[in-house]
C-alpha cells in the first residue's frame, strides 16, 4: 500500500509539468499580451510599452519565461500579476475561499436531495411519483444554470410584487446577488454566518440541481440493479425488512461509484461554481479567471490552473485509496 | 453654449479669490439641482463596480479610473461639471507666466491627509518624482513629457510650486493640474529607503486599508475583494470644501461601493434596491429599469438617451499595401472613401444595433465634447446613388449581374475585419457588407481576435496585412480633444498610414494644426483650430465614422445633489460626490 502511494506520487510529477507545460503553451498562443490592449490608448508612447514589456519580463521568448516561472514555482512562488504587481496567490486566495464555501454548500445540498430522491425513485420504480422525479430530474439536467439562477431571481422579484399588492410587505424572500450584505461589517461574528448563509441559498440550490438530476438518476439505476440481484432476493426470503434491505444491503454497494467520484470533489471544491458566479456575482474563482484571462494576466491564470491541477491529482489518488477501503475487490500492493 | 470658456476668465476668478486668502474652495450651487439649505447629513450611497480596485498604490494602478479616484479628485486645479475652464481645487491660485511656459500655484491651507497630517509641497513633489521616474512605471509618466522633454517641477516655498514647461502647450496644464499629491510621509518614506521597487510592493489589495491615508471627501475604510468597499467620510475635507452656504462637505456619512462581476448582476441588486445608482448600458436595460418604476419595485429617476458616449466606432482604410498596387491605390483615393461613407447607413445602424439610441458621427472629436465638435464639417450621409457615382469617377462601373468591376473586369472587393466578441461591432460591419453588396461591393467581413486585429492595425511600413478594419476609440480630455498619437504622420494611432511620412496634404496640414493648437493657450483661439482640423479630416475621410451610442441614468429617489439636468452627460456624470445626500 505504502509503496503504491509513493509510486503514484512520484508518478504525479510528469503529469503536473506537462499539465502546466500545456497551459502555458495555450496562454502563449492567444495572440498579444497583457500590454497590448494599452497599444491603442491615444496619449500611450509606443516606448513606453516596450519599456514595461522589459520589466514584466514579456520581451523574453515564451521558453525563457516558462523556466523562470517554473523555477519560482519549485520555490513556492506563483508569480506576480501583471495588472495589480500582487503576488498572484494573494489575488486567488479569497476567491478560492469564496468559491468553496457556496460549493461546499450545494454538495451538502446536493446529497441532501439526491440519496432520498434516488432511493425514492428506484424503490417505486414507474410509479407516478417516479415519473414525476424524472421529469423535474431531466429539466434540471437540460436547464444551464446561469439561466435557471436568472429565472429563480426574476421569480424573487415576481413574488415581492405579490407580496407587496396582497400583504404589504415590500422585501426580497432571497438576496439576488454578491455574498454579503452591504452592513455586512457591522454584524458580530453569528450575524455575519446567517448573513453569508442567506446569501448562499440561491446559488447553492442552482448549483445542487444540476448535480442532483444526475445523481439521482445514476443513483436510481445503481439501486435497482441491486435491489434485483441475487443475494437482495436472498435477503428477502430470510426475512430481512423492507428498510434494512433498501438502506443497508442495496443503498451500500449503490452509492461506491460515488466514493470513488468524491476524489472529483476535491478540484470541484476550488474549481468554482461557474457561470453562476457571474450570475449572482458570487466573488469567486470563475469571474476571477474570467477577468484574468480577458486582461491577459497570464500569472493569475496559471496559478489557478496550477492550484486545480494539483487538487485534481491529489483528489484522484484519495479516490483510489477510498475505493479500496469500501470495495473489498479492489487492493493496492 | 454654457462651456464656453477661456484661460482668461479662470484668470480672473483666481485673482477674485487670491484676495481673500486662506478660503476654503466653495462648490458653486450651480454644480447641484439641490435647494439652499435643502441637503442633509448623514445617510449612506451606495453604487456598483465592475471590477475590484487593482491595487490601492496611487503610482501602480495599470487602468484608470480607479475606484478610489474615482471617488472624487483631489487635484491642484479641476473643471467642474459646467465649464471647461480650470478652477483652483487644491491649489487656491494659480498664474500662467506670459511667456506660456511656467506655470505658479499656490496650495490653500488647512489642507490636510485624513490621519491628520498637513499636506504641504512636498507631498506633491513626491508625487512628481514618482511618477517621472521610469522605474516606478506610473501611467502618468509619457504626461510629463511634451515633445520628448520632461516638464519640470520645483517648489517655491511650503505652499508655492512652479512647473516649466519646455514648450508652450494647452495640454501642459492639465498634467500639472491634475497632479494628485501622495504622502510623502508613507509612501516618500517607503521610496527613498527602498526604491522604486519598495514603492510598488506598497498598498497593495492585501494592505488594510484603513492604515492608507487619503485626501479624498471619502476614504476606505474596509474592502472585501470581489464584494465591496466601505468609504468613510473624511473629517479634514470639510476643512477646505464646503457648500455655497459654508456648510462642511460631503454630506454623506458613507459610499459604499459594491463589487459585482456583470452589469446583469447590478442592474438586479439596483431592482432589489440594494444599490442607489445604476447607468443601463442598453435600452433592454432601460426598459427593465423602467418596468420596476412603473410597478413601484423601486422609486428612481430615470434618464434615457441623455449624451453621447466619449468613444468611437469607425471603418479605417490601410494605405500601406505595396504587394497590391491596385487596392492601395483605390484606397487611397479620397472618392473611394467618401463613396464608401455614403454607404454607411447610419440610420440603420442607430435603429438596429442600439434600438435608436445613437447619434450619427461625422467628425473625429466625440460628440460629448459638444465645445469642441463642429457641426458644419462636410458629411457623406447614407447614399448608394451618389456612392455609384463617384466609384464611377473612379472607374468602377456595374457588370450584367450588379457587381462593379474596374476596366479589367476585376470586382471591387476588400476584407473587413472587426473584434470576435464586440457583438455591435460585428453588426455595424454586417450591415455595412450588406449595403455595399446591394451597391455590387463585395466586402466580406471577418470577425478576429482582439490583439490579432489590433496588431494588423499596428503594423508599419510599406505593406501592412489588412484591407479595412472596424474599430473604435476612446480617452481624451476637454482641454485638447486629439490623442498625441493620432494626428501627426509619425503617431502609432495614424493608422490608415503608417508608412512614417504623410501622404497627402492634408494630413499634413492636420499634423501642422495639431501643434499648433496644442501651443495656443486661448481656448476660443484653439477651437477654431480644432474647427479647422474637423474639417480637413472630414474632407479626407481617413476614418469612416458611424455613430455614437447614447448613455442613460437612473438613480434612486431619495439620493439628492444631482447636476441641473442640462449638465449631466457622459463626462462629467450625474453628481458631485460631495454634493450628494440622502433625503
Amino acid at each position: 500500500m505504502f509503496g503504491y502511494v509513493v509510486r503514484r506520487l512520484f508518478n504525479l510529477i510528469p503529469t503536473f509539468l506537462g499539465a502546466t507545460f500545456l497551459a502555458f503553451l495555450v496562454a502563449q498562443l492567444v495572440p498579444g499580451d497583457f500590454l497590448a490592449q494599452r497599444a491603442l490608448e491615444p496619449n500611450v508612447r509606443p516606448e513606453t510599452i516596450e519599456r514595461l514589456r522589459v520589466q514584466f519580463g514579456l520581451d523574453q521568448p515564451w521558453p525563457v519565461q516558462y523556466v523562470r516561472w517554473l523555477g519560482s514555482l519549485l520555490q513556492g512562488d506563483l508569480g506576480l500579476s501583471f495588472s495589480s504587481n500582487q503576488p498572484v496567490w494573494d489575488l486567488i486566495a479569497a476567491p478560492i475561499r469564496n468559491s468553496m464555501v457556496l460549493v461546499v454548500a450545494s454538495l451538502v445540498l446536493l446529497y441532501a436531495l439526491a440519496i432520498p430522491l434516488g432511493v425514492f425513485s428506484a424503490v417505486r420504480q414507474y410509479s407516478w411519483a417516479d415519473q414525476i422525479v424524472s421529469a423535474i430530474s431531466y429539466f434540471g439536467l437540460a436547464i444551464p444554470n446561469f439561466f435557471f439562477a436568472q429565472v429563480l431571481i426574476l421569480g424573487l422579484f415576481l413574488l415581492r410584487g405579490f407580496t407587496r399588492e396582497t400583504f404589504g410587505f415590500n422585501e426580497l424572500l432571497l438576496p439576488v446577488a454578491q455574498m454579503t450584505s452591504s452592513d455586512f461589517s457591522d454584524l458580530n461574528a453569528w450575524g455575519r454566518f446567517l448573513d453569508v448563509a442567506h446569501h448562499t441559498i440561491l446559488p447553492a440550490f442552482v448549483v445542487a440541481t444540476s448535480g442532483v438530476a444526475g445523481f439521482t438518476r445514476v443513483l436510481r439505476a445503481q439501486m435497482i440493479e441491486y435491489l434485483s440481484s441475487d443475494f437482495i432476493r436472498t435477503a428477502r426470503a430470510k426475512g430481512v425488512g423492507r428498510r434494512s434491505i433498501t438502506y443497508k444491503h442495496a443503498l451500500r454497494p449503490a452509492v461506491i461509484p460515488f466514493v470513488a467520484g468524491i476524489g472529483g470533489i476535491l478540484p470541484t471544491l476550488i474549481g468554482g461554481a461557474g457561470l453562476v458566479e457571474i450570475v449572482v456575482s458570487w466573488p469567486g474563482i470563475t469571474p476571477t479567471l474570467l477577468a484574468a484571462i480577458q486582461r491577459q494576466d497570464i500569472y493569475v491564470v496559471l496559478g489557478l490552473v496550477v492550484v486545480t491541477t494539483g487538487l485534481l491529482m491529489i483528489g484522484n489518488l484519495i479516490s483510489d485509496l477510498l475505493l479500496a477501503a469500501v470495495d473489498p475487490r479492489i487492493r493496492y500492493d | 453654449m454654457h462651456r464656453t470658456s477661456s484661460y482668461l476668465v479662470a484668470l480672473v476668478a483666481v485673482a477674485a479669490l487670491a484676495l481673500a486668502s486662506a478660503q476654503p474652495l466653495t462648490w458653486p450651487a450651480a454644480w447641484t439641482s439641490a435647494e439652499p439649505g435643502e441637503a442633509q447629513y448623514g445617510g449612506t450611497y451606495r453604487v456598483s463596480a465592475l471590477s475590484d480596485p487593482r491595487t490601492f498604490n496611487p503610482f501602480v494602478s495599470a487602468e484608470e479610473n480607479d475606484i478610489v479616484d474615482a471617488a472624487d479628485a483631489t487635484t491642484l486645479l479641476r473643471q467642474g461639471p459646467d465649464s471647461d475652464a480650470f478652477i483652483p481645487n487644491m491649489a487656491e491660485s494659480f498664474e500662467i507666466s506670459d511667456d506660456g511656459l511656467s506655470v505658479t500655484m499656490t496650495l490653500r491651507e488647512g489642507l490636510r491627509w485624513s490621519d491628520g497630517e498637513p499636506i504641504d509641497t512636498d507631498d506633491f513633489l513626491f508625487a512628481y518624482e514618482a511618477q517621472t521616474d521610469e522605474d516606478v512605471g506610473s501611467n502618468a509618466y509619457d504626461g510629463w513629457f511634451i515633445e520628448g522633454e520632461l516638464i519640470e517641477m520645483t517648489a517655491v516655498d511650503d505652499r508655492t510650486v512652479r512647473f516649466d514647461f519646455p514648450v508652450e502647450d494647452r495640454l501642459a496644464l492639465v498634467v500639472a493640474g491634475y497632479l494628485s499629491p501622495a504622502p510623502d510621509h508613507i509612501l516618500g518614506e517607503i521610496y527613498r529607503d527602498g526604491g522604486a521597487e519598495a514603492l510598488k510592493e506598497a498598498w497593495g489589495t492585501d494592505t488594510d486599508v484603513s492604515e492608507t491615508v487619503w485626501a479624498t471627501a471619502f476614504v476606505p475604510v474596509e474592502f472585501l475583494p470581489g464584494q465591496r468597499i466601505v468609504f468613510e467620510r473624511n473629517p479634514y475635507f470639510g476643512e477646505w470644501n464646503v457648500d455655497a452656504q459654508g456648510n462642511a462637505l460631503p454630506y454623506l456619512d458613507r459610499y459604499v461601493v459594491e463589487i459585482v462581476e456583470s452589469i446583469d448582476a447590478a442592474l438586479n441588486l439596483y431592482i432589489a434596491g440594494e444599490i442607489d445608482a445604476f447607468s443601463p448600458s442598453n435600452l433592454d436595460q432601460v426598459g427593465v429599469v423602467s418596468q420596476a418604476i412603473r410597478n413601484g419595485d423601486i422609486d428612481a429617476e430615470l434618464l434615457p438617451n441623455v449624451a453621447p458616449v466619449a468613444s468611437s466606432q469607425f471603418i479605417v482604410f490601410n494605405w500601406n499595401k505595396a504587394s497590391e498596387p491596385k487596392k492601395e491605390a483605390l484606397f487611397r483615393d479620397v472618392r473611394f472613401r467618401r463613396a464608401m461613407s455614403h454607404l454607411v447607413d447610419r440610420e440603420a445602424i442607430t435603429e438596429l444595433v442600439y434600438g435608436g439610441s445613437a447619434a450619427p458621427m461625422w467628425s473625429d472629436v466625440y460628440q460629448v465634447y459638444a465645445y469642441w465638435v463642429n457641426p458644419d464639417v462636410p458629411k457623406y450621409p447614407f447614399d448608394p446613388e451618389r456612392a455609384l457615382e463617384l466609384l464611377a469617377e473612379i472607374g468602377y462601373t456595374p457588370d450584367d449581374d450588379g457587381t462593379l468591376v474596374d476596366a479589367d473586369g476585376e470586382p471591387l472587393a476588400f476584407t473587413l475585419a472587426t473584434n470576435a466578441g464586440n457583438d455591435q461591432r460585428e453588426q455595424i460591419a454586417q450591415i455595412f457588407a450588406d449595403e455595399a453588396r446591394r451597391a455590387g461591393v463585395q466586402v466580406d467581413v471577418q470577425a478576429i481576435d482582439f490583439n490579432l486585429l489590433v496588431d494588423q492595425l499596428l503594423t508599419t511600413g510599406d505593406d501592412r496585412p489588412f484591407d479595412a478594419i472596424l474599430i473604435g476609440l476612446q480617452g481624451g480630455n476637454r482641454i485638447w480633444p486629439w490623442g498625441s498619437n493620432v494626428l501627426p504622420c509619425d503617431g502609432n494611432l495614424h493608422m490608415y498610414n503608417q508608412s512614417g511620412a504623410c501622404l497627402t496634404d492634408a494630413e499634413r496640414t492636420a499634423e501642422r494644426l495639431y501643434g499648433e493648437g496644442r501651443r495656443t493657450l486661448d481656448t476660443e483661439a484653439a477651437r477654431q483650430i480644432g474647427y479647422a482640423i474637423q474639417a480637413r479630416m472630414a474632407a479626407l475621410q481617413p476614418q469612416i465614422f458611424t455613430v455614437s451610442p447614447l448613455s442613460h441614468f437612473s438613480w434612486a429617489s431619495d439620493v439628492g445633489g444631482e447636476h441641473p439636468r442640462d449638465l449631466i452627460d457622459t463626462v462629467v456624470g450625474v453628481r458631485q460626490l460631495p454634493l450628494t445626500f440622502k433625503r
